[in-house]
């Protein structure tokens, strides 16, 4: 508890607030254009949330970005504490964001809030289970990046590909709405896991069984 | 004397390459110098020493204790100073917030006591007088000095060094080799790097890789004392020559097998270097 008291400014200070604050604007911009916009209905303000939501996804992936990792590798407080502070640090900005992106969209075409924050809190989870899967299987000390490339490519290919029948992107009056946010849950019980999984440091790798080269 | 840090089979693959093959090796106080060419498996080898990446097998112990668990681990990290080859900082902080920040990640918490280290391991590696100017604005010396300092709160017992002198002019060189002397004083270090010269200024002991094995291990007069009898020098380069250079007096020097009645001289730890990566098979002139 002392440690994390020690650790909340610099922590605080290197976090990329830069990456989060463009992301965030640009995904309030997004968000906006359901007030702005005269014939805005409720499918477009949910695809508008949606879009803001991938907005501000892809600078949550750059919440584990560590320019000194190298330098700060072998310490005795373990990377799960850190990036758990990391991302304590940055939840109440993520919850500001969100509140104030689901007001921004008028009253009456507000899709359903609670199934609404499901996605979005799905969609940030994976964002930051890649981010710390990324730290986990690369030596990469910002690999933030790459993760945004890669969620942002992860949305494109699931918004065109993902199958009919396990669809996740599905509009309000959907009469499988509800299914998709079972759907929803599992996605983020899924991140949740791969996120825990690839906090800890491994005390051992797996043998890699291929032929070898000096 | 008693070894402190202690590795044996340590192996290492990355995709299908052998990074490190079956290393043992125990190092005692004092400076340990590690030459290799690139890609020689020491940098892979301090990482793993330094817990920063696991094995894929093998053990090691450090101070005697086990990284391979996870408490062992924390007494290793809570005993280790590690200095990797390109330092990475948090560029808008000052020296001091830096190595305060990893003064907090290394356990001190009490504000008082830890500040009093980051000014102590500061002014041990001459950053005193610059302290409050942010990394952004440093030389690379001193960004290296600003990362030595890091490695050195806490008063580690194993201080695992990566190329510390890379890039560094003649000046900062000395700088360095100074502290590394001083960090020795009472320490397990052990230095990574392609500079001969300090190896032979600093180290007790020397360990040579190459292919990720250990290829010699011994002093730093044992490893000169692989080039006895196998340096010559001659007007012309000698083509049966393992290498050979023209050095300013005009003459060749030459390294391997000489031919009979050759001009033989003296050797130098780089001679014996380039004679025992030449007899693990690498090219010599490539090294």
């Amino acid at each position: 508890m002392r440690l994390s008291g020690a650790l909340l400014v610099p922590v605080l200070r290197t976090l990329p607030w830069r990456a989060l604050g463009a992301a965030g604007a640009v995904g309030l911009l997004i968000v906006s254009m359901a007030r702005l916009s005269d014939a805005a209905d409720e499918p477009l303000a949910l695809n508008l949330l949606r879009a803001g939501v991938l907005a501000f996804t892809l600078g949550l992936a750059f919440v584990l970005d560590d320019p000194a990792r190298h330098t700060t590798t072998p310490v005795p407080t373990r990377r799960p504490a850190r990036h758990a502070l990391r991302v304590a640090l940055v939840a109440p900005v993520t919850a500001a964001w969100w509140t104030a992106a689901v007001l921004l969209v008028p009253d009456g075409i507000r899709p359903p809030v609670g199934d609404v924050t499901l996605e979005a809190g799905a969609a940030f989870t994976l964002a930051l289970a890649a981010s710390a899967a990324a730290v986990r299987f690369s030596q990469a000390a910002e690999p933030g990046q790459a993760v945004a490339g890669a969620v942002l490519t992860t949305a494109v290919l699931g918004l065109l590909l993902w199958p009919e029948r396990w669809a996740l992107f599905v509009a309000t009056q959907d009469p499988k709405w509800a299914q998709a946010h079972d759907r929803w849950g599992m996605v983020l019980v899924g991140a949740v896991v791969v996120w825990g999984a690839c906090g800890p440091e491994p005390l051992r790798r797996r043998v890699v069984l291929k032929p070898t080269r000096v | 004397m008693t070894s402190t840090v202690s590795a044996e089979g340590l192996s290492l693959h990355y995709g299908g390459t052998r990074a490190l093959d079956d290393v043992s090796l125990r190092l005692t106080r004092g400076v340990t110098g590690l030459l290799g060419p690139n890609g020689a498996g020491k940098t892979t080898l301090l990482r793993v020493l330094a817990t920063a990446v696991p094995a894929d097998r093998g053990a090691f112990t450090v101070l005697g204790n086990d990284p391979g668990t996870a408490r062992g681990r924390q007494e290793v990290r809570r005993r280790l100073g590690y200095l990797p080859q390109t330092p990475g900082f948090h560029p808008d902080f000052t020296a001091f917030e830096f190595v305060d920040y990893v003064a907090i990640l290394k356990e001190l918490t009490d504000r008082g006591a830890r500040h009093r280290e980051v000014r102590r391991v500061l002014d041990e590696v001459d950053l005193g007088d610059v302290r409050g100017k942010r990394i952004k604005k440093l030389s690379g010396g001193m960004r290296q000095r600003v990362a030595l300092a890091a490695s050195l709160i806490g008063d580690p017992g194993f201080l695992v060094l990566d190329e510390p002198t890379v890039g560094l002019d003649p000046e900062q060189r000395m700088r360095f080799r100074e502290l590394i002397a001083r960090a020795g004083e009472g320490r397990t270090v052990l230095l990574s790097t392609h500079q001969t010269e300090d190896v032979a200024m600093l180290c007790h002991r020397v360990v040579v890789m190459a292919g990720g094995r250990i290829r010699f291990d011994g002093t730093p007069a044992e490893l000169t004392a692989v080039a006895a009898g196998r340096v010559w020098n001659s007007a012309e380069r000698d083509p049966g020559a393992k290498a050979g250079w023209r050095t300013g007096t005009g003459s060749f020097r030459n390294v391997g097998h000489p031919p009979a009645g050759a001009d033989l001289t003296d050797p130098t730890l780089e001679d014996g270097y380039l004679l025992t990566l030449d007899d693990a098979g690498v090219e010599v002139a490539a090294a």
